[in-house]
């Protein structure tokens, strides 16, 4: 299959006059020529092919705004070549504009002062979608996002959560290929951003919307992108499949052995102790080869366990792990 | 229904969305009118003609200053350009596949109709009432005049979207509104006809593209030239529009492509 977007070393510069604090610092900052360069993103590759969804995490100023920017057209790369759906996004920025869908969390698309239908309206008349694939796709997304009773509220009444809801329609009435979304779920509570993931997961499964997303909560991740793309600093750190990262960081599943009656030290071969309370012992189980069956039976059935609870590592975890053992690497190199 | 067809609805519908503001609107225009009215009769003090002129020109020729000039806003324009550029919000429209200042004309086009339909027309009919207004010279005076207003929209609406647009580089919106403010009271001819500036400034003033805002409509109404006279001043009205145009799009592309290029 070939790739409906391909990054091949991307990299992003930008200038920055430089400014000087205070008020002599005003003065000379209006006469200085001087300048520093930020590297937003810096050397990426990679390719996407139809139907994924991917996850784009980094922390704050990895690059991850920059590098959407660039793949929907609005910001040239200073370096590489970047092809969506055949095309350079920057050059063939029209041609590209009909075939995609853009969200950004912290910037609406909607008309403030007119009823929200209207800005769907609009966006039909843009977009040129005929009206009964419109009508049916503002039926259908409508009614997926709980968003119909809104439709004849003007968007400046909206609360946050029914605004993005809103956006999230919008941007698919004209059946994108590919949707791309900065931060989708930012400042949503918990069933406004459940709402937003369950909806972005089905969109990409039954019609086959490839999805790009940008996140700081790794719940998105786990809920709507099998596949992960991790950057630091601007630079590309981890490429793959959230479940690969789990078993190449090997995060621990973690075990709980609860006894009856404390049975003293249980040493185990396939587990390590990592506290002991006597009658709860508190194992990490290393090895992915390892199953539970097989622990259990190094217990054996004459000590009186009571009880079992594996934990699988969450998100969060097998993130943290990953950072933390870049970051111990990075400073053993030095 | 084309995208841009839509865009002028909703600019239309837009101004709906502030309904509160249509009374201030005319009552704000009457002042205005009323003002220069007034102005006019203190100047003649009395006086039926002066150069020519008998106030009941002026007073027309006030009235119509409030027609052309009293649905566009440059400054709603000037605004509305310089803050989505200073903002990033123009973004979005490098996203979608519309054309930037066509979809600003649009938009404009729906809110002057507006104004103009629920602010300007009223204040007129109003103050012609009270003070009496000349019908245009004749027949072909008044169906030019209605092409020269035309004319009047677009070039008021490219100077104040030019203005906007230069906010990128030069300095804040604030300031080149207020300049473009000062230079359209001068030399628009709203406050005083070109026929009462000495020359050569009345020569000099009755070529720049801003006297396509009020003088020639109005002086056209009151039959100032004759047809040959009409149709030259329409054409070079014109040129100034395609010229400014140009302007327009290529400062738009300027920007388009700094935003492109070094992130706004
Ligand atoms: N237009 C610009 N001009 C100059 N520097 C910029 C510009 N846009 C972004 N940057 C810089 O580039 C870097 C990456 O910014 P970017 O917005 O892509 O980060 P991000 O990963 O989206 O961060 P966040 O998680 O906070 O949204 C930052 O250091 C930022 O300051
Ligand atoms: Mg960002």
């Amino acid at each position: 299959m070939t790739a409906l977007i391909e990054a091949r070393g991307i990299s992003k510069r930008f200038r920055q006059h430089k400014r000087f604090p205070g008020l002599l610092g005003a003065f000379k900052s209006l006469v200085t020529t001087e300048y520093t360069e930020v590297t937003a993103v810096s050397d990426i590759s990679f390719d996407i092919t139809a139907g994924e969804a991917v996850g784009y995490l980094g922390p704050n100023g990895a690059g991850k705004s920059t590098m959407i920017k660039m793949m929907t057209g609005i910001l040239l790369p200073s370096a590489g070549t970047l092809s969506v759906l055949g095309r350079t996004p920057h050059a063939e920025r029209m041609a590209n504009a009909r075939q995609i869908g853009v969200v950004f969390g912290q910037r609406s698309q909607l008309w403030w002062d007119l009823p929200l239908l209207d800005s769907f309206t609009l966006h039909q008349r843009i977009y040129e979608i005929p009206a009964a694939r419109y009508q049916d796709n503002l039926k259908r997304f409508s009614a997926l996002l709980d968003l119909t009773p809104f439709l004849d509220r003007a968007v400046r009444q909206l609360s946050l959560g029914q605004r993005m809801r809103a956006e999230i329609v919008m941007s698919l009435l004209h059946d994108p290929k590919i949707l791309f979304l900065d931060e989708p779920t930012i400042g949503l509570d918990v069933v406004a951003k459940d709402a937003v993931r369950k909806f972005l997961a089905e969109i990409n499964r039954e019609r086959g919307v490839t999805i790009i997303l940008t996140t700081h909560d790794l719940q998105d991740i786990e809920t709507i992108c099998p596949r992960l793309i991790m950057v630091d600093q601007a630079r590309l750190i981890f490429d793959g499949e959230l479940t690969r990262l789990r078993s190449a960081l090997g995060s621990a599943r973690r075990l709980t052995l609860e006894f009856a009656s404390d049975p003293g030290p249980v040493p185990l071969s396939s587990a390590t102790l990592t506290s002991d309370e006597g009658l709860r012992k508190h194992y990490l189980l290393e090895r992915d080869d390892v199953s539970l069956v097989q622990v259990l039976g190094e217990v054996g059935s004459d000590r009186d366990l009571k009880d079992v609870a594996l934990h699988e590592p969450d998100i969060e975890e097998v993130i943290r792990t990953f950072y933390q053992r870049r970051n111990a690497a990075a400073a053993a190199a030095q | 229904m084309s995208a841009y067809a839509a865009f002028v609805r909703s600019g239309f519908l837009t101004s709906f969305a502030y309904r509160n503001d249509v009374w201030a609107n005319i009552f704000g225009k009457l002042v205005q009118v009323f003002a220069r009215v007034a102005i006019w009769l203190a100047v003649y003090a009395g006086a039926t003609m002066v150069d020519g002129i008998s106030i009941q020109d002026m007073i027309t020729y006030a009235l119509l200053g409030g027609v052309v000039m009293g649905a566009t806003r440059y400054d709603r324009i000037v605004r509305h350009v310089g803050n989505a550029l200073k903002t990033g919000d123009v973004a979005i429209w490098l996203l979608k596949p519309v054309h930037y200042p066509l979809y600003l004309l649009a938009i404009e086009a729906g809110a002057s109709a507006y104004t103009f339909l629920l602010a300007v027309v009223p204040t007129i009919v109003i103050v012609a009432l009270v003070y009496g207004m000349y019908p245009p010279t004749s027949l072909f005076h008044g169906v030019i005049f209605i092409a020269f207003c035309a004319l009047s929209f677009l070039i008021h609406f490219l100077c104040a979207a030019i203005f906007g647009i230069l906010a990128f580089w030069l300095m804040t919106v604030f300031s080149l509104e207020w300049l473009l403010q000062s230079l359209i009271t001068l030399l628009s001819g709203m406050l005083i006809p070109f026929w009462f500036f000495p020359e050569p400034f009345g020569t000099i003033a009755a070529h720049q593209p801003l006297a396509w805002l009020v003088y020639y409509p109005s002086a056209v109404w009151l039959g100032r030239f004759d047809i040959p006279q009409t149709l030259f001043y329409f054409g070079l009205g014109l040129a100034w529009t395609v010229l400014l145009a140009f302007v327009l799009a290529l400062l738009w592309r300027r920007a388009a492509n700094r935003i492109t290029v070094q992130g706004g």
